[in-house]
Protein backbone atom coordinates (compact mmCIF):
# COMPACT_ATOMS: atom_id res chain seq x y z
CA UNK A 1 0.00 0.00 0.00
CA UNK A 2 2.47 2.42 1.38
CA UNK A 3 4.74 1.59 -2.07
CA UNK A 4 1.80 2.14 -4.16
CA UNK A 5 1.31 5.42 -2.59
CA UNK A 6 4.95 6.35 -3.18
CA UNK A 7 4.82 5.40 -6.89
CA UNK A 8 1.59 7.60 -7.16
CA UNK A 9 3.24 10.37 -5.77
CA UNK A 10 5.62 12.97 -8.30
CA UNK A 11 7.28 15.45 -7.89
CA UNK A 12 5.92 19.11 -7.18
CA UNK A 13 5.39 20.68 -10.46
CA UNK A 14 5.79 24.58 -10.65
CA UNK A 15 4.55 26.57 -13.37
CA UNK A 16 7.41 29.07 -13.48
CA UNK A 17 10.92 28.36 -11.89
CA UNK A 18 11.98 31.03 -9.65
CA UNK A 19 14.84 31.65 -11.04
CA UNK A 20 12.59 32.59 -14.13
CA UNK A 21 10.47 35.25 -12.28
CA UNK A 22 13.85 36.54 -10.78
CA UNK A 23 15.27 36.45 -14.55
CA UNK A 24 11.69 38.40 -15.47
CA UNK A 25 12.16 40.99 -12.91
CA UNK A 26 15.56 41.58 -13.85
CA UNK A 27 15.05 42.14 -17.30
CA UNK A 28 12.19 44.75 -16.28
CA UNK A 29 14.20 46.53 -14.25
CA UNK A 30 16.97 47.00 -16.44
CA UNK A 31 14.07 48.23 -19.23
CA UNK A 32 13.05 50.71 -16.57
CA UNK A 33 16.68 51.75 -15.53
CA UNK A 34 17.56 52.48 -19.51
CA UNK A 35 14.01 54.05 -19.98
CA UNK A 36 15.42 56.53 -17.84
CA UNK A 37 18.58 56.67 -18.36
CA UNK A 38 17.63 57.67 -21.99
CA UNK A 39 15.87 60.44 -20.28
CA UNK A 40 18.18 62.09 -18.61
CA UNK A 41 21.00 61.53 -21.90
CA UNK A 42 18.59 63.04 -24.13
CA UNK A 43 19.56 66.43 -22.51
CA UNK A 44 23.24 66.51 -23.73
CA UNK A 45 22.39 64.89 -26.85
CA UNK A 46 19.98 67.62 -27.62
CA UNK A 47 22.71 70.22 -26.45
CA UNK A 48 25.23 67.90 -29.13
CA UNK A 49 22.82 68.25 -31.69
CA UNK A 50 21.90 71.91 -31.61
CA UNK A 51 25.26 72.89 -31.36
CA UNK A 52 26.30 70.80 -34.31
CA UNK A 53 22.92 72.32 -36.20
CA UNK A 54 25.14 76.16 -35.10
CA UNK A 55 28.35 74.67 -35.93
CA UNK A 56 26.98 73.82 -39.72
CA UNK A 57 25.71 77.67 -40.22
CA UNK A 58 28.74 79.05 -38.61
CA UNK A 59 31.75 78.49 -40.95
CA UNK A 60 34.54 79.81 -38.18
CA UNK A 61 33.07 77.08 -35.41
CA UNK A 62 33.26 73.63 -35.13
CA UNK A 63 31.36 71.46 -32.55
CA UNK A 64 34.26 71.07 -30.15
CA UNK A 65 34.72 74.82 -30.65
CA UNK A 66 31.33 75.04 -29.45
CA UNK A 67 30.94 72.61 -26.67
CA UNK A 68 34.48 74.22 -25.01
CA UNK A 69 32.87 77.79 -25.07
CA UNK A 70 29.58 75.92 -23.27
CA UNK A 71 32.23 74.71 -20.83
CA UNK A 72 34.04 77.90 -20.24
CA UNK A 73 30.17 79.19 -19.95
CA UNK A 74 28.22 76.75 -17.61
CA UNK A 75 31.41 74.81 -16.14
CA UNK A 76 29.03 72.72 -13.40
CA UNK A 77 26.35 72.23 -15.61
CA UNK A 78 28.60 70.92 -18.61
CA UNK A 79 30.37 68.73 -16.11
CA UNK A 80 27.30 67.18 -14.78
CA UNK A 81 25.24 66.34 -17.75
CA UNK A 82 28.51 65.56 -20.16
CA UNK A 83 30.51 63.66 -17.74
CA UNK A 84 29.26 62.68 -14.65
CA UNK A 85 25.83 61.27 -15.70
CA UNK A 86 26.60 59.50 -19.01
CA UNK A 87 29.47 57.72 -16.46
CA UNK A 88 26.77 56.76 -13.68
CA UNK A 89 24.07 55.41 -16.39
CA UNK A 90 27.06 54.22 -18.20
CA UNK A 91 27.94 52.19 -15.15
CA UNK A 92 24.51 51.14 -14.29
CA UNK A 93 23.20 49.78 -17.62
CA UNK A 94 26.70 47.82 -18.05
CA UNK A 95 25.98 46.47 -13.99
CA UNK A 96 22.44 45.42 -15.79
CA UNK A 97 23.53 43.64 -18.60
CA UNK A 98 26.32 41.57 -16.21
CA UNK A 99 23.14 40.49 -13.68
CA UNK A 100 20.74 39.66 -16.76
CA UNK A 101 23.78 37.54 -18.14
CA UNK A 102 24.28 36.17 -14.49
CA UNK A 103 21.02 34.99 -14.21
CA UNK A 104 20.19 34.06 -17.69
CA UNK A 105 23.52 31.77 -17.90
CA UNK A 106 23.78 32.30 -21.73
CA UNK A 107 26.85 32.98 -23.68
CA UNK A 108 27.08 36.44 -25.09
CA UNK A 109 25.52 35.96 -28.27
CA UNK A 110 22.90 37.48 -31.05
CA UNK A 111 20.30 36.35 -29.27
CA UNK A 112 21.67 37.93 -25.75
CA UNK A 113 22.23 41.41 -27.49
CA UNK A 114 18.79 41.47 -28.74
CA UNK A 115 17.35 40.90 -25.29
CA UNK A 116 19.80 43.65 -23.75
CA UNK A 117 20.07 46.07 -26.72
CA UNK A 118 18.16 49.23 -25.32
CA UNK A 119 21.02 49.04 -22.30
CA UNK A 120 23.98 48.52 -25.16
CA UNK A 121 22.09 51.52 -26.85
CA UNK A 122 22.60 53.97 -23.81
CA UNK A 123 25.94 52.76 -23.01
CA UNK A 124 27.20 53.84 -26.65
CA UNK A 125 25.10 57.04 -25.98
CA UNK A 126 27.12 57.49 -22.86
CA UNK A 127 30.65 56.85 -24.94
CA UNK A 128 30.08 59.07 -27.86
CA UNK A 129 28.98 62.13 -25.09
CA UNK A 130 32.07 61.48 -22.86
CA UNK A 131 34.10 61.41 -26.25
CA UNK A 132 32.76 64.27 -27.82
CA UNK A 133 33.25 66.37 -24.29
CA UNK A 134 37.07 65.45 -23.36
CA UNK A 135 37.67 65.87 -27.30
CA UNK B 1 8.92 49.03 -0.40
CA UNK B 2 6.41 49.52 -3.83
CA UNK B 3 4.88 52.64 -4.95
CA UNK B 4 2.26 51.59 -7.48
CA UNK B 5 2.13 55.27 -9.13
CA UNK B 6 3.34 54.81 -12.29
CA UNK B 7 3.32 52.29 -14.94
CA UNK B 8 5.78 51.73 -17.92
CA UNK B 9 4.78 51.89 -21.04
CA UNK B 10 7.93 51.79 -23.95
CA UNK B 11 9.90 54.83 -22.79
CA UNK B 12 7.00 56.56 -21.09
CA UNK B 13 5.64 56.00 -17.36
CA UNK B 14 1.96 56.56 -17.53
CA UNK B 15 0.08 57.42 -13.63
CA UNK B 16 -1.15 54.75 -12.21
CA UNK B 17 -2.98 56.14 -9.13
CA UNK B 18 -3.98 59.67 -8.12
CA UNK B 19 -0.87 60.70 -6.50
CA UNK B 20 0.37 59.87 -9.88
CA UNK B 21 -1.75 62.04 -12.06
CA UNK B 22 -1.16 64.85 -9.73
CA UNK B 23 2.50 64.74 -10.50
CA UNK B 24 1.51 64.42 -13.93
CA UNK B 25 -0.69 67.24 -13.88
CA UNK B 26 2.37 69.50 -12.07
CA UNK B 27 4.63 68.12 -15.17
CA UNK B 28 2.03 69.87 -17.84
CA UNK B 29 1.38 72.69 -15.81
CA UNK B 30 5.57 73.35 -15.30
CA UNK B 31 5.89 72.97 -19.16
CA UNK B 32 2.70 75.17 -20.19
CA UNK B 33 4.18 77.96 -17.64
CA UNK B 34 7.91 77.10 -19.26
CA UNK B 35 6.61 77.86 -22.58
CA UNK B 36 4.61 80.70 -21.87
CA UNK B 37 7.68 82.25 -20.18
CA UNK B 38 10.25 81.33 -22.97
CA UNK B 39 7.78 82.56 -26.10
CA UNK B 40 7.90 86.17 -23.90
CA UNK B 41 11.69 86.44 -24.06
CA UNK B 42 12.49 84.78 -27.91
CA UNK B 43 12.84 86.51 -31.07
CA UNK B 44 11.36 83.79 -33.09
CA UNK B 45 9.26 80.37 -34.01
CA UNK B 46 12.57 78.45 -33.67
CA UNK B 47 14.08 80.47 -30.51
CA UNK B 48 10.48 79.82 -28.78
CA UNK B 49 10.75 75.75 -30.10
CA UNK B 50 14.73 75.41 -29.45
CA UNK B 51 14.33 76.57 -26.28
CA UNK B 52 11.02 74.92 -24.79
CA UNK B 53 12.87 71.78 -25.81
CA UNK B 54 15.66 72.05 -23.42
CA UNK B 55 13.52 72.71 -20.54
CA UNK B 56 10.77 69.91 -21.32
CA UNK B 57 13.77 67.55 -21.98
CA UNK B 58 15.05 68.28 -18.32
CA UNK B 59 11.06 68.56 -16.47
CA UNK B 60 10.39 64.91 -18.54
CA UNK B 61 14.02 63.14 -17.05
CA UNK B 62 13.21 64.83 -13.40
CA UNK B 63 9.78 63.44 -14.12
CA UNK B 64 11.11 59.92 -15.15
CA UNK B 65 13.27 59.52 -12.41
CA UNK B 66 10.67 60.08 -9.42
CA UNK B 67 8.39 57.86 -11.39
CA UNK B 68 10.48 55.04 -11.36
CA UNK B 69 11.01 55.64 -8.30
CA UNK B 70 7.66 55.25 -7.52
CA UNK B 71 6.88 52.58 -10.33
CA UNK B 72 4.65 49.61 -9.84
CA UNK B 73 7.12 46.01 -9.80
CA UNK B 74 4.58 43.84 -11.55
CA UNK B 75 5.36 40.10 -10.65
CA UNK B 76 4.26 36.98 -12.59
CA UNK B 77 1.85 34.74 -11.02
Amino acid sequence: MALKKIIQMTKPEFKELKHEELLSDVLSNAKDKSVVSWWWLSVPLYIIAALLMKSMYNPQSSLISEIHELTNKERIFSVMFFLILPIIFMLINILSIRKIHILSESPISFKFLGTVWYNVLIILFSILIILIYVL
Amino acid sequence: MNFPWFKRIGIFFIPATVIGWILFAGEIVFAVYIFRDVDSKSHSVSDSLINFVFYLLISGAVYSLVAWLTSRRYKSV
